[in-house]
């Protein structure tokens, strides 16, 4: 690596590879989010094969969708340690693994594991390395790039569906598994096409931190000022070490805290209508087939969202405002689920799967998006990982709180009352807490600017630790980039 | 002793069953007796007794807390219409020759009507593409309040009319709506009788085309929905022109018939014998109806092909793009 490139890596290139790269997240963003839903067809068959209940085949499906999102912090882990490709090859290779194991199962139990667990965690090492490495080639162009990749989850579904019926009656349940972990394989072919970049920094960054302590340990003799600094150095190390796997101190970053809470609190209400809108559609008397056709224009609406909205999201008026885009579609998406209950019809049941499919796009395309946009694609890596896991619980809690719901009252307008007004609250929070943080973010942005403006050498030492005191106090967690410069300062006055 | 249930006046028809039910209470527990009068003026009270009448007649009595007594008579003709009374005495002198009871038997009566049963008449007509079911009541009749057509417990159609003749038209064909109607005259007693849609069985299969593993167990299934039920299922394979009759005994073929449901079970599948096309055939007194199932069974090792084939596809493409890689900017790759 030239040793002359010490300090900034070049930008990413928002463009070039870049494009391969997309394709790649796009097929394997796609495996993550469609395969548990493709393998419902499967269950009939298993469920007469082991003479097991509806609800024990169904935990197949709950198992691979919490492992997926739970064994988040452990991908932002390895992928801090060991970048994105080698994370999604060997995720790739373990749901692989994990499907041709299964086809060899002879206990419900075993498939709880081989399908449920293995490449559940597979799928896992797949999602986050896609949506990171996203981060990683495009910046201008990202919310485009975005929304691209996350169109793979209707395309992936749209084919996935009529595949696994094919090849279930051609093979059984069996040979499918057999085949179906061997195209999961190709997985590793979306991860090989992850071509390392960025990696040059945090090398040259190791390097210049090594040679800063040789020097500092040289100077070890002289006055004890700068002995303390080092004992300070050694101690932040170890916080840093720490944070290098997983940055825990996200959670003092007021945009990443927003998203958590509004993300969390929105998925409760995300997943539960799609579950139940076909059998409402039966509920109200429409037969299997056009029920069925709901879910499939619900598919299609959404696979060309997501593409528009990053487009959108992409334009000069939208990408500096993108967090509002954001709660305006989430809070859109919850209008629409309070506003299905007065569908009646099929045609009105068509007009809402439409505006939901658009709706649902929306909010997937920007879902990553703007966490980017909040923590910086730096730290991004810990925070897929932190909010996925936060995002777990409520995923699963969604459709059984619907489906008690519909149980207790017998009527399904219940549930989509609930996932509307629970999307609206969301989007509102979002909304209200984004207008407060871009606030704090301009007035942040324009102290840190006057400060910069100022020359170094009219401050005395004493002088500048009592200012920098005072407005240390005030800011909030912008201080880390600010105290910094305050050390570097310190160590320039302190040298002359 | 005193009566905690009286027996119920009843109307019935002529070969139709009545029930009558009485309780008394009383210490000592009472025993209870049935006794009848008929209509005839110079008829006077006889006592029934279990197994009376031709065996027509049963009583069930229970002496427990309080006694019980139950008397059917089924079968009923005209000359059972009259006065059933139920009596119940606690003396223990009661059934004494000589002696005379200082208690007098406590008494309660039903009255039975039993009503000629009026003939229906039923008839099913077919005109293009409709089906005509009628019933027609001769008098003498009870009054009629009112018609219900039934069908498999479900209500067709009901209305309040009076008159003797009821009809329901059903749109299609003998073939789609075999099965067995109810007309009911409702009024006191209810009056019902059956209208029979029967044709041949319609033999359908259950999956045109069945798969199985090769050494598993495959099954076939063929239903009839009709009406009447198969009486006999036969199944056939075709294979080299020739139909071969499938039977139970000979060891790898299980067959489970019902009246609506036929299942053959084939053990230890093999590709070369048991692929082929099997015709279920079912016969009733109506006449006969088949279907085939086409049977594909599958090599154990039939997933395995395309299975390595797509590995070998991926091992070639990760190869394709280090190579790439490599090749492009050999200085840049990281560790």
């Amino acid at each position: 690596p030239a040793p002359a490139e010490a300090g900034r890596a070049p930008g990413p290139p928002d463009g070039g590879w870049g494009w391969v790269v997309l394709f790649g997240a796009f097929v394997s963003i796609g495996f993550a989010y469609a395969f548990p839903k493709g393998l419902a067809i499967f269950f009939k068959e298993i469920q007469d094969f082991f003479g097991t209940s509806y609800s024990e085949i169904a935990w197949v499906s709950s198992i691979m969708l919490a492992t997926t999102y739970g064994a988040g912090p452990i991908s932002s882990i390895l992928v801090n340690r060991y970048g994105s490709r080698p994370v999604v090859m060997f995720g790739g290779l373990l749901c692989g693994v994990g499907m041709i194991s299964a086809a060899f199962c002879t206990s419900i139990l075993q498939l709880y594991i081989c399908v449920g667990f293995i490449t559940g965690f597979g799928l896992a090492l797949n999602l986050q390395p896609s949506v990171i490495i996203i981060g990683k080639y495009f910046l201008k162009r990202r919310p485009i790039a975005n929304g691209l990749a996350m169109a793979g989850s209707p395309v992936m579904l749209c084919t996935l569906a009529p595949l696994n019926q094919f090849l279930f009656d051609n093979f059984g349940w069996r040979g499918s598994f057999l085949i179906l972990g061997a195209i999961l394989l190709n997985c590793c072919v979306a991860g090989a096409l992850f071509r390392p970049i960025g990696p040059g920094t945090a090398l040259v960054k190791t390097q210049v931190t090594e040679k800063e302590k040789d020097a500092l340990k040289g100077k070890i003799t002289e006055d004890s000022p700068m002995k303390n600094k080092t004992e300070e150095e050694e101690g932040k190390d170890c916080f840093e070490k720490i944070n290098q796997y997983l940055d825990f101190s996200l959670f003092k970053h007021r945009g990443f805290l927003i998203y958590l809470i509004g993300n969390v609190l929105m998925f409760l209400g995300f997943f539960a209508p799609i579950v139940f809108l076909a059998p409402y559609a039966k509920h109200t008397g429409i037969d299997e087939y056009s029920a069925a056709f709901l879910l499939s224009i619900l598919a299609i609406v959404d696979m060309v969202a997501r593409p528009a909205t990053g487009i959108i999201a992409n334009s000069r008026w939208v990408r500096p405002r993108i967090q509002y885009f954001f709660s305006f579609a989430i809070a859109f998406n919850g209008a629409c689920h309070l506003l299905c209950p007065l569908a009646s019809s099929y045609t009105g049941l068509v007009v809402y799967s439409g505006f939901f499919g658009l709706a649902f796009g929306m909010v997937c395309a920007m879902l990553f998006e703007t966490l980017m946009d909040l923590v910086g694609a730096a730290r991004f890596t810990s925070a897929v990982g932190l909010v996925t896991i936060a995002e777990c619980c409520t995923i699963l809690l969604g459709p059984p709180v619907g489906g008690i719901l519909i149980d207790t009252f017998g009527d399904y307008k219940y549930m989509f009352i609930k996932c509307g007004t629970v999307m609206v609250l969301a989007g509102t929070f979002l909304f209200i807490m984004n207008y407060y943080n871009y606030r704090m973010l301009a007035k942040e942005e324009k102290e840190r600017k006057k400060k910069e403006e100022d020359p170094k050498s009219v401050w005395t030492e004493n002088e500048g630790k009592i200012t920098w005191n005072k407005d240390s106090m005030q800011d909030g967690p912008e201080l880390e980039p600010l105290r910094e410069e305050g050390e570097r300062v310190k160590k320039e006055v302190n040298g002359t | 002793a005193g009566f905690i249930k009286s027996p119920l006046s009843q109307k019935r028809l002529t070969q139709d069953s009545v029930e009558l039910y009485c309780e008394a209470i009383g210490n000592p527990i009472p025993e209870i007796q049935w006794w009848f009068e008929g209509n005839d003026p110079n008829e006077t009270y006889a006592q029934l007794w279990d197994g009376a009448r031709q065996d027509r007649v049963k009583i069930n009595a229970t002496y427990n807390l309080h006694s019980t007594s139950t008397i059917s008579i089924a079968n009923l003709t005209g000359d059972d219409s009259g006065m059933y009374e139920c009596r119940a005495s606690n003396d223990p002198d009661r059934n004494h020759l000589s002696k005379s009871p200082k208690v007098k038997w406590i008494r309660s009566q039903a009255n039975v009507f039993v009503i000629e049963r009026p003939e229906i008449h039923v008839q099913l007509t077919e005109s293009s593409d409709k089906l005509i079911l009628s019933c027609n009541m001769s008098s003498p009749h009870p009054t009629i309040t009112g018609h219900k057509w039934i069908h498999r417990d479900k209500v067709l159609e009901e209305d309040e009319n009076s008159s003797a003749f009821t009809s329901y038209i059903i749109e299609g064909t003998r073939e789609e709506h075999s099965g067995v109607y109810e007309c009911i005259y409702e009024g006191n007693p209810q009056i019902r009788a059956q209208v029979n849609i029967s044709v041949a069985p319609q033999v359908t299969a259950y999956k045109k085309s069945e798969h199985g593993n090769e050494g598993d167990t495959g099954v076939l299934v063929c239903k009839n929905p009709s009406f009447p039920a198969v009486t006999t299922w036969t199944w056939y394979k075709s294979g080299h022109g020739v139909s071969a009759l499938l039977e139970n005994a000979s060891g790898r073929y299980i067959i489970k018939s019902s009246g609506n449901k036929t299942e053959l079970r084939i053990l230890k599948l093999d590709i070369e014998q048991d692929q082929g096309d099997y015709f279920c055939n079912g016969t009733n007194s109506y006449g006969t109806g088949d279907a085939t199932v086409n049977l594909r069974v599958r090599s154990r090792l039939a997933a395995l092909w395309p299975f390595l084939g797509i590995v070998a596809e991926v091992l070639v493409l990760v190869t394709i793009i280090f190579i790439y890689e490599k090749r492009r900017k050999p200085d840049e790759v990281p560790d």
